[in-house]
């Protein structure tokens, strides 16, 4: 009997040997694994995002230190009375508090849950004066984008959110989810310059998640700072007058491409962006009629008006179609294909030569013109000065507008191309599309004598630990033959336009630069509906365009404004032209031209554009995030 | 008492792998309660130890036989600590099963053990027919149930099932009939239905954590996934004395109790497994020889009670740190630290080394 125990048991005991040789042998390694999985954990460590300055060193875009408190459930023994002290302590709302809390109910409770971020510099302190009493607190320090000029470039600069999930479908060995990536603008176009190279900690944990101890490390990359071709000092100028009105303003140095300011009006407080937005925010954003988000000076394409005028200009008089001295006379209007096209101007110009013609913008002159030259020939010269393609400036999603043409018409559109339609492109009109960026590379190209530089915001890039300067490389310069005397004369009649009395933008002349230019105005509605568009609403006024240069000789700066429903190229847009110019020069200007009226635009939720001070605290995730290998 | 050991009536062949699992033991506490919040709980243990081995040779000193003829009466006194705790006791993880005095806990459960192990020897010793009487038996299954039930009620499971093996011991040893066997087995089944009715959430969920460990990876099932990786990650030679991962890192749940194995797996590897069921394996194969060296049939029913209870105590707790069997709270005797575990444990030492001692009638 108890021989027969006596084998049961050794051979239980054998067993039982058996199914650790099992466990620790033959599984050795799995389990191996899982123990160093358990007790090794990678935490990123965020590199500095790279600081966005303007030309001449004024930070746009940097980085601050943001606190978030967190809880640790498994530090507290009574959770509910941890939540009321956060909430009585920083005068959080409850609901929130709960809210997150309830969120990390099926989380390992060595989680720990953000209750708040952007805490103050005082709230911080509190908490860590109770760090005794209440262990399961603790204050994470990150950091968070600041847009130093809040919503003045916004669009241009872009922001930075949580990595999309088609960004991390891209790109997986560098966004994880909830890593802030540059969105649109700037911030998008160099997101992999300013990133730098995420670092990372393997850390020793134990099965409370605290850190024991740094297994190893890698250390960040710091991401370059960026220094863009944009002039605050011109950028300011442009964001004040763009207050309550709607459109877009470029300024560029005609000689490099760089662009000196870029306004797209209205706009929004990319600082929002920084936290998690309310849903609230993001409607008010995503419903504004005037899309904030969009970046009207490459994404909004419209007729060119008569800016269009001084390049046709310049193929009238290299094609031969016109001479300088060739008149035209103007009645008011002129018929063509049995019916009558107007003149902006009622009582008709008189005779007027091509000189005359761009400073007065007679219509009828140009309607000639085209005539003479035919769509396809009008197609050639727009597509020859860059309009229909991106001008390749270095921001994302720029459209390409539309350059119309028989082939178009009958591919495109699927219709006959009527030729009174080449009447109405001759003057800027029908459906011909420009960006405000494409009129000021096309007005560059043409004051440089056929030399179109790249549109950038590019200037330098800086590595902030070596100190290596990277300068921007146009690769892509464009060229086209221009006769140096037609540029002559299409510069001396734009300087007419602003400077000899029947210039259309004469009022906007400027004492101590030759600004040059060319007003435009588009029709948003039929010509016999805007007898008296000072009354018409809002949405019915005409456009308004003004393309300049200056000075006349050797020009150094081309501005293209572009205000929506501004009516007149003369009174709306050319005056902000005048003060870009004037304050590129250093030059005085008597009368600035003041912001739109605040109820010159119809209601519609524009209170965020610029409704944040810098010191109001945006709020984003911290700067490291756990993941578990 | 010196006598004792001169005349080698005290039997080294079990002692001495005894005494070398306490070393074990002692060595493994100290570095499971490694700056843990308690802090170095081996000199606690060394300290049990000391009573426990000076119970021991208590045990050695006086007369088992005397022990036998009062057995009754210690078994009645021993449950009087469990209906206690039913009525009075304080909750510790669930369970009642803690008597505190002073700054101390004591389980009374393993007393009752030992002295429900007396009783049994008790019975058998009067008990000489050839075949299990069905009196006797309904005594047996009497005399193991009430403590049994006291504790399952308390209620701890796994420490109701250490008293199993008494049954088992009284049934086989005693020769119960074929047929018995088969009723009682059906009996059980039916039983094990029925209880699953009967038992708490946190058992219940024990139990189908066992089935199905995957399904709760952070509650219940945590501790055995936690254990095994403990016990798998040591693999032939182990991570190391106080360099275990698992438990070092607190990763290993009550590592210096019910856990302590996998913290001898995780340290020392396969072979340290090895040498400790060894000396498992050396005291109760010992004990089973002892047990036929018996002068009197009470004095072998007494050993094999005593050692069935140390067996099973080790292989349940050795196969719970890899899964065989479910999570139920049952320390490792010697090894695990815990006052009552160890002292109750070198007593039944002590009571097995007594019946060996007096072998010889007169002794």
């Amino acid at each position: 009997m108890v021989e027969v125990a006596f084998v049961a048991a050794a051979f239980a005991f054998a067993a039982m040997a058996a199914a650790y040789w099992y466990t620790q042998i033959v599984r050795g390694d799995y389990y191996f694994r899982l123990s160093e999985n358990n007790r090794l954990r990678s935490v990123a460590v965020t590199a500095a995002r790279g600081v966005i300055y303007d030309r001449r060193g004024v930070p746009l875009a940097e980085n601050e230190p943001s606190y978030t408190l967190y809880l640790y459930r498994r530090e507290t023994t009574n959770l509910a009375a941890s939540i009321d002290t956060a909430v009585a302590l920083l005068g959080l709302p409850r609901e929130d508090v709960e809210r997150r809390v309830a969120r990390y109910r099926t989380y390992f409770d060595f989680v720990p849950i953000a209750l708040a971020e952007n805490l103050t510099i005082g709230e911080v302190a509190a908490i860590e004066a109770r760090s005794a009493e209440h262990p399961e607190f603790a204050v994470g320090v990150g950091q968070r984008r600041l847009y130093t000029k809040t919503a003045s470039a916004a669009q241009t600069l872009g922001y930075l959110s949580e990595a999309t999930p088609n960004q991390i479908a891209a790109q997986p060995d560098r966004y994880r989810p909830g890593v802030a990536v540059g969105q649109r603008g700037v911030e998008s176009a160099y997101q992999d310059l300013l990133a730098g190279r995420d670092g990372e900690r393997r850390i020793i944990v134990d099965s409370f998640g605290h850190e024991t101890a740094e297994e190893s490390r890698v250390d960040p990359v710091p991401g370059r700072n960026l220094t863009l071709t944009i002039d605050q000092r011109l950028q300011d100028v442009a964001e004040r007058y763009f207050q309550n009105r709607v459109g877009s303003a470029v300024a560029m140095d005609p000689k490099t491409g760089e662009i000196l300011a870029l306004v797209s009006a209205p706009s929004y407080d990319p600082n929002l962006f920084s936290r998690r937005m309310t849903a609230a925010e993001w409607a008010t954003l995503v419903d504004n009629p005037f899309h904030p988000l969009q970046n009207r000076a490459i994404q909004n394409v419209y007729s060119p008006g008569s800016a269009f005028k001084v390049f046709l200009a310049v193929e009238g008089l290299a094609g031969g179609y016109v001479t300088p001295e060739t008149k035209v006379y103007c009645p008011g209007y002129a018929t063509f294909y049995g019916r009558a096209f107007k003149c902006h101007k009622k009582e008709g110009h008189g005779w007027v030569n091509l000189r005359e013609a761009i400073r007065g913008s007679c219509d009828v002159y140009f309607y000639t013109l085209g005539k003479r030259m035919g769509i396809e020939k009008i197609a050639e010269t727009a597509r020859a000065f860059g309009f229909g393609k991106p001008s390749g400036l270095d921001l994302p999603n720029e459209k390409s507008g539309l350059v119309p043409s028989e082939e178009w018409s009958a591919t495109v559109r699927k219709t006959r191309w009527y030729p009174s339609e080449t009447i109405s492109v001759a003057i800027g009109q029908g459906p011909l599309l420009v960006s405000s960026v494409q009129l000021a590379r096309g007005l560059a190209g043409l004051v440089n004598g056929g030399r179109f530089p790249r549109p950038h915001l590019f200037l330098s890039a800086q590595d902030p630990q070596s100190g290596a300067r990277f300068e921007y490389v146009d690769e892509t310069e464009q060229r086209m033959k221009i006769d140096p005397s037609i540029v002559e004369q299409v510069e001396d009649a734009m300087w007419a336009v602003v400077n000899e009395p029947g210039g259309t933008a004469y009022l906007s002349k400027l004492a101590g630069v030759d600004l040059c230019g060319k007003t435009g105005s588009v029709q948003v509605v039929a010509q016999k509906d805007t007898k008296k568009e000072g009354l018409l609403p809002f949405a019915k006024r005409d456009h308004a365009w003004f393309i300049g240069f200056a000075p006349k000789r050797n020009p150094r700066i081309v501005v293209a404004v572009f205000v929506e429903h501004g009516q007149h190229g003369a009174s709306a847009a050319a005056p902000l032209a005048r003060d870009l110019v004037a304050t590129y020069f250093g030059v005085p200007v008597p009368h600035p031209a003041p912001p739109g009226e605040p109820d010159a635009l119809p209601p519609a939720p524009t209170a965020l554009a610029a409704a944040r001070p810098p010191s109001a605290p945006a709020r984003r995730a911290p700067e490291t995030r756990e993941v578990r290998r | 008492m010196r006598g004792l050991f001169q005349r080698r009536r005290v039997d080294t062949a079990l002692l001495l792998p005894v005494l070398a699992l306490l070393g074990v033991g002692l060595l493994l506490v100290a570095s499971a309660t490694l700056g843990g919040r308690f802090g170095d709980l081996a000199g606690r243990q060394a300290l049990w130890m000391g009573v426990g081995l000076a119970l021991m040779l208590g045990m050695l000193a006086v007369d088992y036989r005397v022990l036998l003829k009062f057995s009754f009466p210690i078994y009645a006194a021993s449950l009087l600590p469990l209906l206690y705790l039913l009525v009075f006791g304080r909750r510790i993880a669930h369970v009642r099963s803690w008597v505190r005095f002073g700054g101390y806990q004591f389980q009374p459960a393993e007393v009752a053990k030992i002295a429900t192990a007396l009783l049994l020897a008790y019975l058998f010793e009067n008990e000489q027919d050839r075949r299990l009487r069905p009196a006797a038996l309904v005594k047996l299954f009497a005399m193991v149930l009430v403590p049994c039930l006291l504790v399952f009620l308390q209620p701890d499971l796994g420490l109701a099932l250490t008293f199993v093996p008494l049954l088992l011991v009284g049934m086989y040893f005693g020769r119960m009939r074929r047929r018995y066997w088969a009723m009682l087995a059906i009996l059980f089944v039916a039983g094990c239905a029925v209880g699953w009715l009967f038992l708490k959430g946190y058992q219940k969920q024990r139990i189908e954590t066992f089935v199905h460990p995957e399904a709760d990876v952070s509650g219940a099932g945590y501790q055995v996934r936690q254990s095994k990786i403990a016990v798998g990650s040591g693999g032939l030679v182990g991570k190391g004395y106080r360099r275990g991962t698992q438990s070092q890192l607190r990763f290993l749940p009550v590592r210096h109790t019910d856990f302590i194995f996998a913290v001898l797996a995780e340290e020392f590897g396969f072979l340290g497994v090895l040498v400790v069921l060894s000396l498992y394996a050396a005291v109760v194969l010992r004990g089973l020889r002892l047990a036929t060296h018996a002068r009197d049939r009470g004095g072998a029913f007494l050993v094999l009670g005593l050692t069935a209870c140390l067996f099973f105590s080790v292989i349940l707790n050795t196969g719970m740190m890899i899964g065989l069997f479910p999570t139920t709270g049952i320390p490792l005797p010697l090894l695990s630290y815990g006052g009552s575990s160890v002292a109750t444990t070198l007593a039944s030492i002590g009571l097995i080394l007594s019946v060996e001692a007096r072998r010889f009638a007169n002794a």
